[in-house]
């Protein structure tokens, strides 16, 4: 079959202007994209770029996207896409170094180098064979069968916003570490990955989760990691005093006093904070809609429900 | 049509314009709220689960006391209840939530409870032709953009569980387009507001919040529609804040979904309680006038 | 100096960091990205209570057809319990049983269940684990840099000359040890299993020095590869799953899953061969336990071959997959030059014999692969100091500046590739024999030719993958060269070799490995006696 193909072309340098090419070439009925690529540059431009490497949909190498939806070149066919011109360019987010060559390294390995990607043994291998519950092992499974395609990093709210944020696949990979008992380094990962741009910076939009092809469902992950956090005693001062104010503003009314909360995240001795909220305050309390902290009724059950919290938190210490 | 009406904390703090627009709307339409009183925050994403999901499923279980859908005016709430309840569906983990913290009270979840947002509500069990039919002031002109909350849309297990609910993906849209207004459609909808982070990266939640209220003025929008209280908390009433951070004018009124219908129903802007907002809706208020 | 970034070569570089050297690796692709994630089925250890070194050397030995050096079997099953529980202290979440204890899979010709496993993505975790105790031991990664040849002074092996990708130069690294860790060879077959990369680079770099390559002509082939277009290994694991090979009337192979992998390909070869295609049947499985147990495979046969296997049969042919001859080298990965060592699949020190058993791949990189960077660590702190042979960058330079060319040419280097996959498939395939071997040498002669007279036409330095796969075609032109030769010059048949013209196993002359080295260009056969223990 005949394919046509309008690939995104960019110049390696801060300069230059990105561009597309566009080619058609006879292919197998069965071909990937990836086919088409390698004979388009085996053919009729060498100066095509583009990586690959495992072929067949599982080293994560060669993300883009087909006709505006992600996909892997190696395992996208071409026949049902070829009636009309197929569009190929690099996944959101991703800093191209050259077409469609991806920079790996800022888009996703330095931050993963970030969070101590590596296990602390906790034990030797003198130790011998451990017991442990399978159930446990499968959740590492799981965060471990990411093969750093970028997708989730791709549908980030965040990234496009502030790049600097760590992102959902390398946060996917600290997670991994966490919940192994075979870990030691619990403490120091937690300090790590609750520093700014860090596991706080998420959104929990949920697009990670939704990007991922593999159901690693990274948005609960990071979630997890932020329970783990809760519990452990955050961290992050500032996120420490927006969450405790919060669980004691459940807890005392059953549920949340916002003014008390702006407050109290701040600060309360936090001057040059609190002085930040005055122009949005005045506003809102011109308007009349300023909830007044402090001057918050309790809702009725808010004594059984401060007992469910006070219940939960008991257990998980 | 009744439901369990849970109002959550915004739209009677923040956002107090919220609650007194959707019970309106709710009673123009002839929807039925029995609001649930003695019922927690959600926790809203920033309590932990093992702490929500308990006074959550507490929730539930009093809803299915009352017999009744429970409905939700926030896309925060409705994303939180969805994933707990999902959760929950699990028997040996609605055992031990029921066993460890409601039995104490009397109570205990079964798993029938279905949470809808006010926007499921009037799209899915009222449906989209009556309510057109009970459009009495087409918002003809007005350019508005959809905003939804990150909630109403993901994740998929939770609020597109099944092919036939794809359509809620589009559903600000169709209601846009039932009231007579005209889209100024933004890449930005489906996205983040911005307000999860606010405490921990302010400069990354202003970002956002300029980014997509300057998407939808690009396009020539007159306002902007959300169904989430938290997420006009950060198009609203961060705005002024994030026009400072990136140096630039925006000025675009946000509306809450049951004032935007409201207004549609035949409500005057005063009783949708407009002037409450920081943005102000003067312009909208305008041309909604104008119209017959 | 590590060359790269697989599992091997991972492991010989966090070894040679711990044994105090000081070292950078080098990898034409991210680490990450490497064909080790090919291995999915399971890692072998004789760790089972039922289990013992002997009996593990046993089955080696045996799958090896006669052809095992016994004294590097016993080396090798000594530490290869030690080497792979190392791998589980380091982070590797191995499935377990419902006792907590590592659960084991029943591969090949393995006379127990002798291989631990992670759900079948075991190298693709494996792979994981060993990059992150890399970074722990911080050692400097030079990812995407393609080795194009080694410096050699006064017989001795000094660095490497390398093309960085990104910057498109060209760079001396001086080393007092170079480890080269470069995989194997197989994508000069086509169809094959392996990655893209997958060319043999490492193996053409010692035979250009001179060293000798050993038992080229014992290829593995997978006997369950996808028969569609892309040629997807399946793992093995699937038999031990309870996944079946059924003749068209559905009825299953006898005594399949027990065999070594040559026997394996040959009963397919035979089903397909009267005409009855043959499939893989992996229904009876189950959706549940094939997507808790076999979540990978059933991903992969969804998006590459549109097969739901809980519903539809896969068709399957053997497909080229692992090399088993390559590098002479010894245990500790040393070859005959000095400061020059190779472990992992491009190397052959006479383990494997004709025939590697199931699930030993894994095993051998990490034992072998340590093994090599401690001895590589010890060279370079004894050995005395060397210099970079002057002017060698420059010349390197000026050799890879005069293949570019904008002069126009009909012919491609992926032609001539495709070719020379095809008649490779054809004859060198899993069974050869004389005529055919010898027709393959004169077309691999002038596809040779043909491969001189091309140029490159991408002038650009940057990421320039023309000039990569032209060098890559190159080095699977002189590998298949070598290949063929290897094949013609043992006249029987032995474990993955098959010769039509001579089906028997021959002891009298067979017991040796076969040895090619470069003579004037040109690939001459030699033999090495197996000795005995």
């Amino acid at each position: 079959m005949q394919a046509t193909f309008s690939i995104y072309r960019k110049q390696p340098g801060q300069g230059s202007k990105p561009g597309r090419s566009t080619y058609t070439v006879e292919l197998a009925d069965d071909a990937t994209v990836m086919d088409a690529l390698l004979k388009i540059r085996d053919e009729q431009d060498p100066t095509l770029g583009f990586r690959g490497s495992c072929l067949h949909g599982y080293c994560g190498d060669c993300t883009v996207r087909v006709n505006g939806k992600s996909a892997f070149t190696c395992t996208a066919k071409v026949a049902p896409l070829a009636g009309k011109e197929i569009g190929v360019e690099p996944i959101r987010n991703m800093p191209v170094v050259k077409d469609l060559i991806s920079d790996w390294d800022a888009f996703l390995w330095d931050k993963i180098d970030m969070t101590k990607p590596w296990l602390e043994p906790n034990g030797s291998a003198a130790d011998g064979e451990l017991q442990i519950d399978d159930k446990v092992m499968a959740r590492v499974r799981q965060a471990m069968s990411c093969h750093y395609c970028g997708l989730c990093d791709e549908g980030c709210t965040v990234l496009p916003v502030d790049f600097k944020f760590v992102g959902p696949a390398a946060l996917t990979k600290a997670s991994r570490f966490l919940f192994d008992p075979r870990d030691q380094a619990t403490t120091e990962r937690l300090h790590i990955l609750e520093r700014p741009k860090g596991i706080w910076d998420c959104v929990h939009c949920f697009e990670a989760s939704e990007h991922c092809p593999r159901e690693i469902a990274p948005t609960e992950r990071i979630m997890e990691m932020r329970d783990e956090a809760f519990k452990h005693g955050i961290s992050n001062d500032q996120v420490a005093r927006h969450h405790h104010s919060f669980a004691a503003s459940v807890k005392r009314s059953g549920w949340l006093d916002e003014g008390r909360l702006a407050l109290e995240s701040e600060g309360l001795t936090n001057v040059k904070g609190l002085m930040k909220l005055l122009p949005t305050a005045a506003k809102a309390i011109a308007r009349g809609k300023a909830p007044i902290p402090y001057l918050h009724h309790k809702r009725p059950g808010a004594d059984k429900i401060a007992r469910i919290i006070d219940k939960a938190e008991a257990k998980e210490k | 049509m009744k439901y369990a009406f849970y109002p959550g904390c915004v739209s009677r703090g923040g956002c107090p314009e919220l609650y007194p627009s959707a019970v309106r709307v709710a009673a123009k339409l002839g929807i039925e709220l029995d609001e649930m009183k003695d019922v927690a925050c959600t926790g809203a994403g920033v309590l932990p689960q093992y702490i929500s999901d308990p006074i959550n499923a507490r929730t539930f279980a009093k809803a299915e006391r009352m017999g009744l859908p429970m409905m939700t005016i926030c896309s925060t709430c409705q994303g939180v209840f969805g994933q707990a309840n999902l959760r929950l569906q699990d028997p040996e983990y609605r055992a031990k939530i029921n066993r460890e913290y409601l039995a104490d009270e009397g109570l205990e979840y079964h798993g029938t409870t279905d949470i809808k947002h006010l926007l499921w509500v009037v799209m899915e069990d009222y449906g989209a032709d009556k309510l057109k039919s009970m459009v009495s002031k087409p918002l003809t002109g007005l350019k508005v953009s959809p905003f939804y909350g990150c909630f109403l849309r993901r994740p998929p297990e939770v609020v597109t569980p099944t092919k036939e609910y794809n359509a809620r993906k589009t559903y600000l849209e169709k209601l846009i387009d039932i009231v007579g207004a005209e889209l100024a459609d933004i890449s930005g909808k489906g996205k983040c507001c911005g307000f999860p982070v606010l405490t921990a990266n302010e400069e990354s939640s202003l970002g956002m919040t300029a980014k997509h209220t300057g998407e939808a003025k690009g396009k020539g929008a007159d306002c902007m529609v959300t169904p989430c209280p938290l997420c006009h908390l950060s198009l609203d009433g961060n705005q002024p804040r994030a026009e400072q951070q990136e140096g630039k004018e925006i000025g675009l009124p946000i509306l809450h979904m049951p004032q935007f219908l409201g207004l549609a129903l035949g409500f005057s802007p005063a009783e949708m309680s407009l002037k409450r907002h920081i943005v102000s809706t003067m312009a909208v208020e305008s041309k909604v006038n104008m119209l017959a | 100096m590590v060359v790269g970034g697989g599992a091997a070569g991972l492991r010989a570089a966090i070894a040679a960091k711990q044994a105090g050297a000081k070292v950078a690796l080098l990898s034409k692709v991210h680490p990450l990205r490497t064909n080790t994630g090919l291995a999915q089925g399971g890692i072998n250890a004789p760790l089972g209570a039922d289990d013992s070194p002997e009996a593990y050397a046993g089955d080696i030995l045996s799958a090896g057809d006669g052809l095992c050096d016994p004294s590097v079997v016993q080396t090798f099953t000594l530490q290869a319990a030690d080497a792979v529980m190392w791998l589980e202290r380091m982070g590797v979440p191995f499935n377990r049983g419902g006792d907590g204890r590592f659960d084991r899979r029943k591969f090949g010709s393995n006379s127990r269940a002798r291989s631990l496993y992670v759900d079948d993505r075991t190298g693709h975790v494996v792979m994981q684990v060993l990059y992150e105790q890399f970074q722990r031991e911080r050692i400097p990664l030079f990812a995407d840099w393609y080795v194009t040849a080694l410096a050699i002074d006064s017989a001795r092996c000094v660095g490497v000359t390398a093309l960085g990708l990104r910057t498109g130069a060209l760079d001396s690294f001086g080393a007092r040890a170079v480890v080269l860790a470069t995989g194997g060879f197989t994508r000069l077959y086509l169809p094959s299993t392996v990655s893209l990369g997958t060319t043999g680079d490492g193996q053409n770099l010692a035979y250009q020095a001179g060293l000798p390559l050993m038992d080229l002509e014992m290829v593995q082939f997978h006997p369950l590869a996808y028969a569609g277009g892309n040629s997807l290994m399946i793992s093995e694991a699937v038999l031990a799953e309870g996944g079946q090979v059924v003749t068209a009337g559905g009825q299953p192979i006898p005594n399949f899953a027990g065999s070594t992998r040559d026997k394996m390909c040959m009963a397919i070869q035979q089903a397909a061969g009267e005409g009855a295609p043959v499939s893989l049947d992996l229904t009876l499985i189950g959706s549940k336990n094939l997507k808790a147990r076999l979540p990978q495979t059933a991903e992969l046969l969804r998006t590459v071959a549109g097969l739901d296997p809980a519903k539809d049969l896969i068709p399957i042919r053997p497909v080229a997959h692992r090399p088993v001859g390559g590098i002479e080298a010894t245990t500790t990965g040393q070859t005959p030059m000095h400061g020059l060592y190779a472990c992992g699949e491009c190397a052959c020190t006479g383990l494997n014999g004709a025939g590697r058993l199931a699930g030993n791949v894994l095993t051998e990189a990490v034992v072998f692969g340590a093994r090599a960077g401690e001895a590589a660590a010890a060279y370079a702190k004894s050995a005395p100091a060397a210099s970079f042979p002057a002017g060698r960058l420059e010349e390197e330079k000026k050799r890879l500046e005069a293949l570019v060319s904008s002069e126009k040419s009909d012919d491609t280097a992926g032609r001539i590739h495709a070719e020379l996959g095809a008649l490779m498939d054809r004859s060198a395939g899993a069974i050869r024999e004389a005529a055919g071997l010898q027709a393959a040498r004169g077309q691999i002669h002038a596809l040779k030719e043909r491969y001189a007279r091309l140029r490159v036409r991408n002038e650009s330095a940057i990421y320039n993958y023309e000039l990569v796969a032209y060098l890559e075609l190159g080095a699977m032109l002189n590998l298949a060269e070598a290949l063929v030769v290897a094949a013609a010059a043992r006249k029987e048949s032995r474990g993955g070799h098959r010769r039509s013209d001579h089906p028997v196993r021959d002891d009298r002359t067979g017991i040796s490995h076969t040895m090619i080295t470069m003579v004037q260009g040109a690939p001459q056969a030699d033999t090495r006696p197996v000795v005995a223990l």
